[in-house]
C-alpha cells in the first residue's frame, strides 16, 4: 500500500505563521506569503494543512477543518529564524475565502510539511510537467530544481486565463513553457493533454511525466503514459481532515490492494498504482 | 498555582495522570502524534478500534465537512489485533497509557479480541466499541439493544480482568437504560458518545456526500447532545463515566466533568490541532486552580443546579 517515492524528509511542525503578503493574482487567485518559524523546508509535492481564519479566532468552529495547500515555493528557515513560504490558492469555497481574506500581520495556524514528494527528474530524460488549475502550485519547486539536471517542459492549463496560476514564475525559469486554456483566452485553445500529445510526438530523449490537477486530467495523463510506456507520477488532491494519517478520510484505492492514505503515502503516486475508475 | 492541583483520576481502575484521553479513531495508534507532543502529557489514549483480522474501509468519499462538524464513514479500517500488539504497541514509550478498542460482529469475536489484548501488559484497559454508526453489521446493533448489549458486556467481562469500558451510541431513546445495563453486566466504566448517525447531500449532483450514504457526525456540533447524555448517564449509574463529543477546549472538558464525567476524550479536535489533548489537560488544571479545587477529580459532578447554592 505504499509507493516507491522517497518518504517525507522532515518532521512536520504545528506553528502559528505570520501573513506577510496576500496578493490577488487574477480573479479568485491569491498568492499567500507566510513567515513560518522553524520551517524545515519542503520537498517538491509536499503540502501543509492551513486552518482558515486567523489564529486569534481560535474559537472558530465553522468551517471546521484545515485545508490542504501545496507548498508553492520557499526555503528552510535559518536556525532559530523564520522562512518565507509562498502558497498559490484559488477561492473555491468558504475555507479558501477566509484564507484569501487574511491581511498582512495576521497569524494563521498550520501543520506541515506533510506527505510524499515527487521523485526527482531523471537526468538525460525529458521531464514533462502537466499542471491543471490549482494543481499548478504543486509543480513549481519540481520545475525549478529539475531545470538544472534535465530538459524540462511545463504544460499549464485551466478553463480560462483567470484560472491559471503562477504562469509568470514558470516562464522566468529555464524551462520550456506551454499554456493552454479551454476557451482560448490565453495560450493555445484546448486541453493540457492536447499539448502533451504533441510534445510526445516531437523527437527527443525518452519522456517522463509529472501531473497534478483535476482527477480526469491526471487520469488522462496516466492513460497516455500507460499507452506509451512512460513513467508517470501524479499528485492527488483528495479531501482531507487531518493531513497526517489518522482520520483515514483521504483513502484512495490502489492496485496493490485496499486503500492508501493520500496524505501520508501520497499525495504523489506512480500513476499506475492508482485505481482511477470510479474515483470521485 | 496549577502545580499544586492534583490532576490524577481513576477511570474504572485505570490510573490516569490527568483526565484527558484522546478518542478512538482520531489518534491513530499514537505514534503519529509524536512529532507534535510528548504522548505522556496525556492521561492516555484510545487506539483505533481493532478487529481480529486487518480490515479495509469504505470507498471514498469517506469524510465531509458540515456546520461545526464533520461526517465520517470510515468503517473501522484497521491493521488487526496482531499487528497492533506486535508492531505498534512496542513503538510507544512505556509511560504512555494505552486503551485498546475492540470491534466485532458477534460477542464471540469481541471476546476473542479482548482475550488476546488482555495478554499484553501494555494494554491498560479495554474499550468495547458498541456504537460505530456506519458499519453494516456489528457495533451499533449492540449499542441499541439493551439485551444484546448486556450479553456482549458479560461475555467480554468473562474473559478479561483488565479495566473494561463500554463506548455507547447516542442513537438510542434512553441512554440511562444502556448505562444501567453496562453497570449490571460488569463494566468498570462507560464512555459516551460515539458519533451521531447523520447524512448530508450535495444538491448540484443530487448525491449523498458520502459513498456510504450515512455517516457519523462529530465535532462541536454534537457537544450539547453529548453533554446531555453524560448528565443523564451520570444520574443512572455509579461507575465512572468518560465524556466524549465535540470537546475542543479546556472549558468544554470541564463542562463534561461538572455533569458527572470522571475523564474525557478529545476526538475530532486532534485533526485541527494535534497537541490539543495536552492543552486541554493543562487548561483543566488551571481551571481547577482558579476555582479553588485542590484535585481535578473534585470537578466531577460539581454542577450547581437551579435552586442549589
Ligand atoms: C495535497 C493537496 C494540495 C493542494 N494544493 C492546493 C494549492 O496549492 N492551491 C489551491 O488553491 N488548492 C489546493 N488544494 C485544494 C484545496 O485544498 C481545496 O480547494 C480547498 O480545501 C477547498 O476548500 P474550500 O473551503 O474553499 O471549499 P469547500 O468546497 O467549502 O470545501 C469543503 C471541504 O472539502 C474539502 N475540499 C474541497 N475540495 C477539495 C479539494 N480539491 N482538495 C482537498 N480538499 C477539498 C475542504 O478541505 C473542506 O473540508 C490542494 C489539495 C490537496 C489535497
Ligand atoms: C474519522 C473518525 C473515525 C472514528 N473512528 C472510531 C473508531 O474506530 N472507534 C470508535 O469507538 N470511535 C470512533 N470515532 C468516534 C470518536 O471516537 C468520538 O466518539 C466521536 O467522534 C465524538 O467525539 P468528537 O466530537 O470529539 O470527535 C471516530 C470518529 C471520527 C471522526
Ligand atoms: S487526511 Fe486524515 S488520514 Fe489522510
Amino acid at each position: 500500500m505504499t509507493n516507491s517515492n522517497p518518504p517525507a524528509p522532515s518532521r512536520p511542525l504545528r506553528v502559528a505563521a505570520e501573513v506577510l503578503e496576500n496578493a490577488v493574482e487574477g480573479p479568485g487567485n491569491h498568492r499567500l506569503v507566510l513567515a513560518i518559524p522553524g520551517w524545515p523546508g519542503a520537498e517538491p509535492g509536499q503540502f501543509v494543512m492551513l486552518s482558515p481564519g486567523g489564529s486569534s479566532e481560535a474559537e472558530r468552529t465553522d468551517p471546521l477543518l484545515p485545508r490542504p495547500m501545496a507548498v508553492y515555493r520557499g526555503h528552510a528557515a535559518a536556525r532559530g529564524g523564520r522562512a518565507e513560504v509562498e502558497f498559490l490558492l484559488k477561492v473555491t469555497g468558504r475555507g479558501t475565502r477566509l484564507l484569501a481574506d487574511l491581511a498582512p500581520g495576521q497569524s494563521i495556524r498550520l501543520v506541515g510539511p506533510l506527505g510524499s514528494a515527487f521523485a526527482p527528474v531523471v537526468p538525460g530524460k525529458r521531464a514533462i510537467l502537466v499542471g491543471g488549475g490549482t494543481g499548478i502550485a504543486s509543480l513549481y519547486e519540481l520545475a525549478s530544481r529539475g531545470a538544472a539536471d534535465a530538459e524540462v517542459h511545463v504544460i499549464l492549463g485551466a478553463r480560462s486565463e483567470g484560472d491559471l496560476m503562477g504562469v509568470d514564475d514558470f516562464e522566468a525559469l529555464e524551462v520550456d513553457c506551454h499554456i493552454t486554456t479551454e476557451d482560448g483566452s490565453r495560450g493555445r485553445k484546448g486541453r493540457v493533454t492536447d499539448a502533451l500529445a504533441e510534445l510526445l510526438e516531437a523527437p527527443g530523449p525518452p519522456a517522463e511525466l509529472f501531473a497534478c490537477g483535476p482527477t480526469p486530467m491526471m487520469h488522462a495523463c496516466a492513460k497516455i503514459a500507460q499507452e506509451q510506456r512512460l513513467e508517470c507520477q501524479v499528485s492527488l488532491e483528495n479531501n482531507m481532515a487531518c493531513g497526517f494519517g489518522v482520520c483515514l478520510g483521504c483513502a484512495v484505492p490502489v492496485h496493490s490492494g485496499g486503500y492508501s492514505l493520500v496524505c501520508r503515502a501520497g499525495p504523489v503516486y506512480p500513476a499506475d498504482q492508482v485505481v482511477w475508475e470510479g474515483l470521485p | 498555582m496549577t502545580e499544586s492541583v492534583d490532576t490524577r483520576v481513576d477511570l474504572g481502575g485505570i490510573a490516569l495522570r490527568n483526565p484527558v484521553l484522546t478518542a478512538s479513531g482520531t489518534f491513530g495508534y499514537g505514534t503519529e502524534f509524536a512529532p507534535f507532543m510528548d504522548l505522556a502529557a496525556l492521561g492516555g489514549f484510545v487506539a483505533k478500534s481493532l478487529t481480529l483480522e486487518p480490515r479495509s474501509g469504505n470507498p471514498p468519499p469517506r469524510i465531509a465537512e458540515t456546520p461545526s462538524g464533520m461526517l465520517n464513514a470510515i468503517s473501522i479500517e484497521n491493521i488487526g489485533v496482531e499487528a497492533f500488539l506486535n508492531e505498534r504497541l512496542p513503538e510507544l514509550p512505556g509511560d504512555v497509557v494505552v486503551i485498546a478498542s475492540c470491534f466485532g460482529t458477534d460477542p464471540g469475536n469481541y471476546a476473542e479480541l479482548a482475550e488476546r489484548l488482555s495478554e499484553s501488559p501494555r494494554v491498560a484497559g479495554i474499550e468495547i466499541n458498541a456504537s460505530c454508526p456506519h458499519v453494516k453489521s456489528g457495533g451499533i446493533e449492540f449499542g441499541q439493544d439493551p439485551r444484546l448489549l448486556g450479553e456482549l458486556v458479560e461475555r467480554v467481562r468473562g474473559v478479561t480482568s483488565k479495566p473494561l469500558l463500554v463506548k455507547l451510541s447516542p442513537n438510542v431513546t434512553r441512554i440511562d437504560d444502556m448505562a444501567r445495563v453496562c453497570e449490571a453486566s460488569g463494566a468498570d466504566g462507560i464512555c459516551l458518545i460515539n458519533a451521531v448517525q447523520a447524512m448530508e447531500v450535495d444538491v448540484e449532483s443530487r448525491r449523498p456526500v458520502l459513498s456510504n450514504v450515512l455517516g457519523g457526525l462529530s465535532g462541536p456540533a454534537i457537544r450539547p447532545i453529548a453533554l446531555r447524555m453524560v448528565w443523564q448517564a451520570a444520574q443512572a449509574v455509579s461507575i465512572p463515566i468518560c465524556g466524549v463529543g465535540g470537546i475542543f477546549t479546556p472549558e468544554d472538558a470541564v463542562k463534561f466533568m461538572l455533569c458527572g464525567a470522571t475523564a474525557v476524550q478529545v476526538g475530532t479536535a486532534n485533526y485541527l490541532n494535534p497537541a490539543v489533548g495536552r492543552e486541554v489537560a493543562e487548561g483543566i488544571a488551571a481551571y481547577a486552580a482558579r476555582h479553588g479545587f485542590p484535585r481535578v477529580a473534585d470537578l466531577t459532578g460539581a454542577l450547581r443546579l437551579p435552586g442549589a447554592p
